[in-house]
């Protein structure tokens, strides 16, 4: 399993390093308004082809560029049904305190666990090549601390039933 | 945990305030806990000594104890907690099945009080294990000789009942399990299975041995269908002679009526764990994004003049925005004072020596390092 991380952190590194080109693009449409065009989308000129990387059936990773945004939606493995909870409590408390991370997205995208939005002006006040290592580095934080939670969960269950059945002893 | 617990908190913090009360005290109170047991304690200033205790609990079996009242073995355990202070008064008070009358004189005066309370206080768990085990040993002998044993339904609380099927030589307890969300039922699953793996270790030999599944058990069939239905399986324990054996009987009956408690307090305090831990994790996902200090040791900032090669930090200073911010407020607060008597001159001074710093900006031409 580990053998195939690596390939696929790199993969998405090097897809991101290509695809965050971002510039200031005002809205086609709307007089005086900037909005992120991956969002919208609704110009196809402006919009790039979107980059589906996946590691196997359940983990992948869709990256959408734009002219002035770009998207990056996250599908985390779970293995069973508590790593399944666990995912879903714990990437959902993240995202309700999106604003703590400026660039993550309060609502994934469909059929993904967790999505990123990068517009130019991140990429302004950020420097691009520690923006992408923030978001690999994201990435392998999330997949540690479900393992760690879900190691912790099993552990806790053993001692509370250790502590049960000695009563009976 | 309160139902965990033998002893009834609040009867006993009443018993010990009015134990060391110094003054005569008038106590006139009803308490309701966990099980449907309700209490009245009274205790009147012109017989400030004693005090009467009132106890109604619902039958644990419905269909078996049919009677109100609490039955002769019973009244006899309950004679023999603490026999010189607790005695049961002739006259019951009405919609209680038992009153108590406590002697406070009788209760040593030493450091022996709070334990003689403590023992008082465990007298709903003495009337509901003697129950249990009343219902265990008297078994209907037609089912016996035909080889059926018919599943006793025990609802300590009310929406969790469970059962308990006697095959001799070993009873079988069947604890039907039922959550309101899924995340407490996945939870509580992985504590079962853990419950079956520590069970089957040689150290636990003497404990029960205990099983889950998601199905009825066999010895459950035919018993109602919403009984029946759950989300969270069924977990069985085995009871033997040897877990009923002398002083084990309390403790193994005691265990059982808590089973239920127990799992969801378990259930409860995981979910605590669980948001703890994301909380403390997501301090330091954000730490990463807003870490700016050890780069700004790092990085030498030269800036040259004519233009701001700057070199980007990762993130804009929050900080530096933050306390520019917070100046700028101060300073527009400080003009705006409105001074009741007018000085000569001291708009003057103002403006001179109680002016704000200023911060050098981004545009500026500062040489460091």
């Amino acid at each position: 399993m580990a053998s195939t991380l690596r390939p696929y952190l790199t993969c998405i590194r090097n897809t991101l390093d290509a695809a965050m080109c971002l510039q200031n693009f005002p809205c086609q449409e709307v007089e005086r308004h900037n909005k992120p065009e991956i969002e919208l989308k609704s110009s196809p000129e402006l919009l790039l082809n979107p980059v589906l990387i996946c590691r196997n059936e359940s983990e992948k990773c869709l990256i959408e560029t734009s002219i002035n945004s770009l998207r990056i939606s996250l599908k985390v493995k779970q293995a069973d049904e508590l790593e399944n909870i666990l995912t879903k409590k714990f990437l959902r408390f993240l995202s309700m305190r999106a604003e703590a991370f400026q660039v993550l997205r309060r609502k994934p995208v469909q059929g993904y666990d967790i999505s990123f939005l990068i517009t130019n002006y991140h990429c302004e006040e950020m420097q691009k090549h520690k923006l992408i290592d923030f978001i690999v580095q994201f990435m392998e934080d999330i997949d540690k601390e479900i393992s760690e939670l879900k190691m912790s969960v099993n552990t806790r269950g053993r001692l509370v039933a250790t502590e049960f059945l000695k009563q009976f002893i | 945990m309160a139902c965990i617990e033998r002893a009834s908190p609040a009867l006993n913090q009443i018993l010990l305030k009015l134990y060391s009360a110094e003054k005569p005290v008038e106590i006139d109170h009803h308490l309701y806990e966990f099980g449907s047991f309700k209490y009245h304690i009274l205790c009147q200033a012109c017989e400030p000594q004693v005090a009467y205790l009132s106890i109604s609990t619902p039958p644990l079996c419905p269909g078996i104890l049919t009677s109100n009242k609490l039955s002769s073995y019973t009244i006899e355990l309950i004679k023999r907690l603490c026999p010189g202070v607790v005695e049961i008064a002739e006259a019951t008070r009405e919609g209680y099945q038992l009153t108590l009358r406590l002697n406070l004189t009788k209760i040593p005066r030493r450091n022996d009080y709070v334990k003689v309370i403590k023992e008082i206080s465990t007298v709903h768990s003495v009337i509901l294990s003697s129950q249990l085990k009343e219902i265990l040993w008297n078994f209907n002998s037609d089912d016996a000789i035909k080889g059926m044993h018919k599943p006793i339904k025990l609802a300590y609380n009310p929406r969790e009942p469970f059962f308990v099927i006697r095959q001799p030589p070993r009873i079988i307890a069947v604890f039907p399990i039922r959550f309101a969300e899924k995340s407490d039922v996945i939870i509580s699953t992985a504590f079962f299975q853990e419950l079956v793996d520590v069970g089957s270790l040689d150290k636990y030999t003497k404990a029960p041995p205990c099983s889950w599944s998601a199905i009825p058990p066999p010895e459950l069939r035919g018993e109602a269908f919403e009984d029946l239905s759950t989300n969270g399986g069924f977990v069985s324990f085995d009871i033997s002679a040897h877990h009923v054996d002398g002083k084990r009987l309390d403790k193994t009956v005691w265990n059982l009526l808590n089973f239920n408690a127990y799992v969801r307090f378990h259930v409860k305090t995981t979910k605590g764990f669980i948001q703890r831990r994301m909380r403390k994790r997501l301090e330091n996902l954000v730490e990463v994004l807003h870490h700016t200090e050890s780069e700004q040791d790092n990085e030498q900032i030269t800036r040259h003049h004519g233009c701001s090669c700057t070199k980007g930090l990762l993130v804009k200073s929050s900080k530096y925005n933050i306390l520019k911010q917070r100046w700028g407020n101060l300073g527009r607060k400080l003009k705006r004072i409105h001074f009741r008597v007018k000085i000569q001159g001291f708009g003057r001074f103002r403006q001179r020596w109680l002016r704000l710093p200023k911060f050098s900006s981004s545009r500026g031409y500062t040489k460091l390092g």
